[in-house]
């Protein structure tokens, strides 16, 4: 792409940094096109990757960000997929009808996902940017393009001019957007910078001028998810529905461990499936039918007869924690340290009046998506190839398959669908399946439709990680923290290699090493922002290591891990909010009052003076009653944990009632205050905090995965449980709106991670012991109290 | 080949005798309210009602499924407006109540389970009218063959909506 300087001219004006040029007149419909462009503006440094030129959006193309319509109606796109945030179909259309002074109904189309109709990628994370998302920017200059347009059309100056609900009015005149482009071909071409197919995708760049806050009138509304409707109402196209002609359904028959070679594969029974085919590529092996039902049974059989060898390089479950301790490399990986981290921690620990020293764990988890992974592949005969599935980063995934096959990203395009809530575990652009299913329509020259049964995707999908922390905490004289010091243990978290692409020998990115760049490394960052400034001495490290089995495995698969909500961030903030809860009984303090004491930072004091107005707590230290008993009355605790994310604050406590003699937890009430700034959608956030709430209390009593020495052996939900309805704690939102901020944070994640450190805080409330692993079963517990 | 009714309407189907009803809905009958969720019967993803009754279809094969009334999600319209005695015009322009509510409450997240958080929550409105919170749980939960799960969490979100279900139902609209 060529880089052309901008010049005034009488087709092309200078909006900000951005370039609006006239096409050409029209006698019927007409537009103005928001497209991206690497124009060279001055002052401002464009870095954009032109990934590719064919199957992407191409700024002399009519696909853009954003399209104002003759008929007033507004279409906006975005990269990023919804996977249940609600963010793209409210807060998108609110932020967009907010900078353009237009009606939120104005936007009647939301694009997103799809790799040729959607202009800038990255995956289905930081929606918000924290306060300035592309799709901002993009209405913000579109907004600056129109008053352009406005002033030339009315003649009248641009400064004079005002806007409401998309009619432009100056010196008794006014003219609304329709009427604006009626009749005209009109582009913007606004910058943009970043390498589309990467993780992060691109982004929009310069600084258009953006609507002051004072003047909101569309953010802060509680609008209705549009697309919640056609959900209900079984109107949605879901991933799941789509059926090319001439499909193929397949099954895989994956290896027997994680690290099983193909010794043969079994011979398929052609008098019970006819018209079934096997295909195999290295140790990858499926099965393809035109019948969903014969695939699934001829894949069965299939499996039963294919010999794989054995192997046996995982710690298994039960010993991870010694694993991690004793045998994990944990040297070869850099070290990395908090930029908070302040002060010499040994000589102020050393002189501290009391000392805490603990170590905390967390089990392996699953991102667990209600339906298994899948996808549809349209190998064609020209080399393109189409991929409709479900996916958080439709671009990134491009990128990978179009290594696998190495050819450009020119030739592949894939189409976004509904599904089920991945949790972050398609963040760096495949599930599973969407590169098996390109595999096996290359082989038989159909398009193929690729679905794991229930338990491959417990066994061979990736998973949140394991993490360990050890903590010291030395309190002074006055019980307030002299030194804090915290080592966070955790294996690399971001494999993006796709596994069927592993498998059959074909190329991909390498597995996360020490060696790696960004998050393709096996550095362990330091990902939970310190809030306790009061703390006088504080070092807070991370150390990484590759992932469990990965050096073992012939297949270099072992563990894979990928990040869940709230990645590495939950790993981290678990230790530290649950140590801070005993640092406080320590000092003999009450926990929330502990936690004020060590911030001057406002809006921690006011999520947390929230949350305890809104919950009942009793300001008192913990624990309640010295001494577990063991029988069967209840008894109830109070636990509380903060966290900073994505600039939001937050805040939780959790009330239980535990019975000794069983173990049994039953959390009774979670209230949350959250703090983003300005809360844009006070529905949806509080939706939103509500369901992150449940997955919270599930991760804390119930969750961890099951492995032995060969692979994963949660295969199910008895062998994997979530939190049930009947287990469903009262569950109540306080939402701090709090516009003098100026910007909005992010709501989506963070919810998960606050249960779990105040529930454990609960216990320890409740029975004067501390539980320092995750999860808090009753048998663990039992167990606990029984000491 | 089977005869089955599905939302009111007999349909033949040429699939294996022994195909899991699930199959012959999504894939024969291109009908997207199901869904699969585990093939298992842990989940409820894929519920249907079965004369009434809420069963799994993905462990439910055609056979057992034949001659009797199969009603999807997108019967639940034609379902509520048959019960209201509502003309057929006016039945293709409603929702059932249940799925106006679960629009109100704005209560799914992801929206993949709710196909058969919907169904049970027909199933027990057709049953107990006003149900408590402790029976909306335990419908949910315990009544078999599993727990309703839903990984997003929207579980608030669900007993409200019931209950506004409830309310609207007994009002008779």
């Amino acid at each position: 792409m060529s880089h052309k300087k901008m010049t005034q001219t009488k087709n092309q004006r200078n909006v900000f940094g951005a370039a609006l040029t006239r096409r050409g007149f029209v006698k019927t419909g007409g537009a103005l096109f928001v497209g991206f462009g690497m124009v060279g503006v001055d002052g401002l440094k464009n870095s954009a990757k032109a990934a590719t030129t064919r199957n992407s959006l191409d700024p002399a193309l009519p696909e853009s960000w954003i399209e104002i319509h003759p008929d007033n109606t507004i279409l906006i796109r975005t990269g990023k997929s919804d996977f249940g945030q609600s963010t793209t179909f409210t807060a998108y259309r609110q932020i967009v009808a907010e900078e353009l002074n237009a009606p939120f109904e104005a936007i009647t189309t939301v694009v997103m996902g799809d790799t040729d109709r959607t202009p800038d990628g990255s995956g289905a994370f930081d929606f918000l940017g924290s306060g300035t998302p592309n799709i901002r920017k993009a209405a913000a200059y579109t907004y600056q393009a129109l008053l352009d347009l406005a002033s030339q059309r009315l003649s009248v100056a641009k400064t004079e001019l005002t806007v409401k609900d998309g009619v432009v009015s100056g010196a008794g005149k006014s003219m609304s957007y329709g009427d604006l482009v009626k009749g005209q071909q009109l582009k913007l071409t606004i910058p943009v910078k970043g390498d589309l197919t990467s993780v992060m995708g691109l982004s929009v760049d310069g600084n258009p001028p953006m609507k002051p806050v004072s003047q909101y009138t569309v953010i802060g509304k509680s609008f209705r998810n549009s697309v919640t409707a056609s959900k209900v109402a079984a109107k949605e196209t879901w991933a799941s529905d789509i059926r090319l002609p001439g499909m193929l359904h397949a099954r895989m028959v994956h290896p027997k461990s994680l690290g099983s070679t193909l010794t043969s594969v079994g011979a398929l029974d052609k008098t019970r499936f006819p018209n079934a085919q096997v295909v195999v590529k290295g140790n990858l092996v499926g099965v393809v039918a035109p019948t969903e039902w014969e695939a699934i049974q001829a894949a069965q059989q299939v499996a039963g007869a294919t010999k794989w060898k054995d192997w046996k390089g995982l710690p298994g479950h039960t010993r991870l924690f010694d694993y991690l301790k004793r045998d994990a490399d944990w040297k070869t990986t850099r070290v990395t340290k908090s930029d908070k981290s302040k002060g010499d921690v040994t000589p102020a620990m050393a002189g501290s009046a009391k000392k805490l020293t603990a170590t905390y764990q967390l089990p392996y988890m699953k991102h667990a998506p209600m339906g298994p992974t899948l996808a549809v592949a349209d190998a064609r005969a020209d080399g393109t190839v189409y991929i409709y599935t479900h996916n958080q980063n439709p671009q990134a995934l491009r990128g990978e398959i179009a290594m696998m096959l190495s050819t450009t990203p020119d030739n592949i395009v894939v189409r976004t669908y509904a599904g089920p809530g991945h949790y972050g575990r398609s963040n760096g652009g495949n599930a599973g399946a969407e590169d098996e299913a390109v595999i096996l329509s290359k082989a038989v020259g159909k398009p193929v439709r690729v679905q794991w049964m229930r338990p491959e995707d417990f066994q061979w999908s990736t998973q949140s990680p394991a993490a360990l922390s050890d903590v010291e905490i030395g309190l002074d004289a006055n019980g307030k923290m002299a030194a804090y010091q915290i080592d966070h243990y955790m294996p690399a978290m971001q494999d993006d290699r796709p596994i069927g692409a592993v498998l059959a020998g074909l190329p991909t990115m390498p597995a996360p090493s020490e060696k790696g760049v960004f998050i393709g490394s096996t550095v362990n960052d330091i990902s939970d922002p310190w809030i306790y400034d009061g703390v006088v001495t504080l070092a807070e490290r991370g150390h990484g290591t590759f992932q469990i089995g990965q050096k073992a495995s012939p297949l270099a698969v072992g563990l894979r891990d990928h990040s869940m909500r709230t990645p590495g961030q939950f790993q981290q903030n678990f230790p530290r909010e649950l140590a801070i809860s005993e640092a406080a009984a320590l000092a003999g303090a009450d926990a929330i009052q502990f936690r004020m004491d060590h911030t001057k930072e406002e809006r921690v004091i006011g999520v947390l003076k929230a949350v305890r107005d809104a919950s009942g707590w009793e300001t008192r230290p913990s624990p309640r009653a010295k001494g577990a008993g063991t029988g069967a009355a209840s008894l109830r605790g109070q636990g509380v944990s903060v966290m900073f994310r994505s600039a939001t604050y937050w805040a939780c406590v959790s009330q239980i009632a535990v019975t000794p003699s069983t173990g049994a937890i039953v959390v009774e009430k979670v209230t949350v205050a959250v703090d983003p700034g300005i809360v844009v959608n006070p529905m949806q956030l509080k939706r939103q905090v509500e369901g992150g709430t449940v997955m919270g209390v599930s991760i804390a009593l119930l969750e961890e995965l099951q492995f032995d020495e060969s692979g994963i052996t949660s295969r199910d939900w008895r062998t994997y449980p979530i939190l049930k309805v009947a287990d469903l704690p009262e569950i109540k939102v306080v939402l701090l709106n709090r516009p003098e901020v100026g910007s909005y944070g992010g709501g989506s994640e963070a919810a998960n991670a606050l249960a779990a450190p105040a529930i454990a805080a609960a216990l320890f409330d409740a029975t004067g012991k501390i539980a320092r692993r995750l999860p808090l079963k009753a048998e663990y517990v039992q167990a606990l109290l029984k000491v | 080949m089977a005869m089955i009714v599905v939302n009111g309407v007999r349909r033949e189907v040429q699939a294996p005798a022994d195909t899991p009803l699930l199959y012959v809905l999504r894939n024969d009958l291109e009908l997207s309210g199901p869904q699969f969720g585990c093939g298992l019967a842990q989940c409820g993803a894929c519920s249907v009602l079965l004369d009434g009754k809420e069963i799994r279809s993905c462990v439910t094969s055609l056979s057992a499924a034949a001659g009797k009334e199969v009603t999807t999600l997108e019967g639940l319209p034609a379902r509520w407006a048959q019960q209201k005695g509502l003309s057929p015009a006016d039945a293709t322009q409603t929702l059932h109540p249940i799925q106006e509510a679960w629009i109100e409450e704005q209560t799914p997240l992801c929206g993949f389970c709710q196909n058969g958080m919907m169904i049970k929550a027909t199933e027990l409105l057709e049953r107990v009218a006003s149900p408590t919170i402790a029976e909306i749980k335990e419908a949910f939960t315990t009544s078999a063959p599993s727990a309703h799960l839903c990984r997003c969490g929207s579980y608030t979100a669900i007993i409200q909506a019931v209950q506004r279900a409830a309310t609207t139902m007994a009002k008779g609209r």
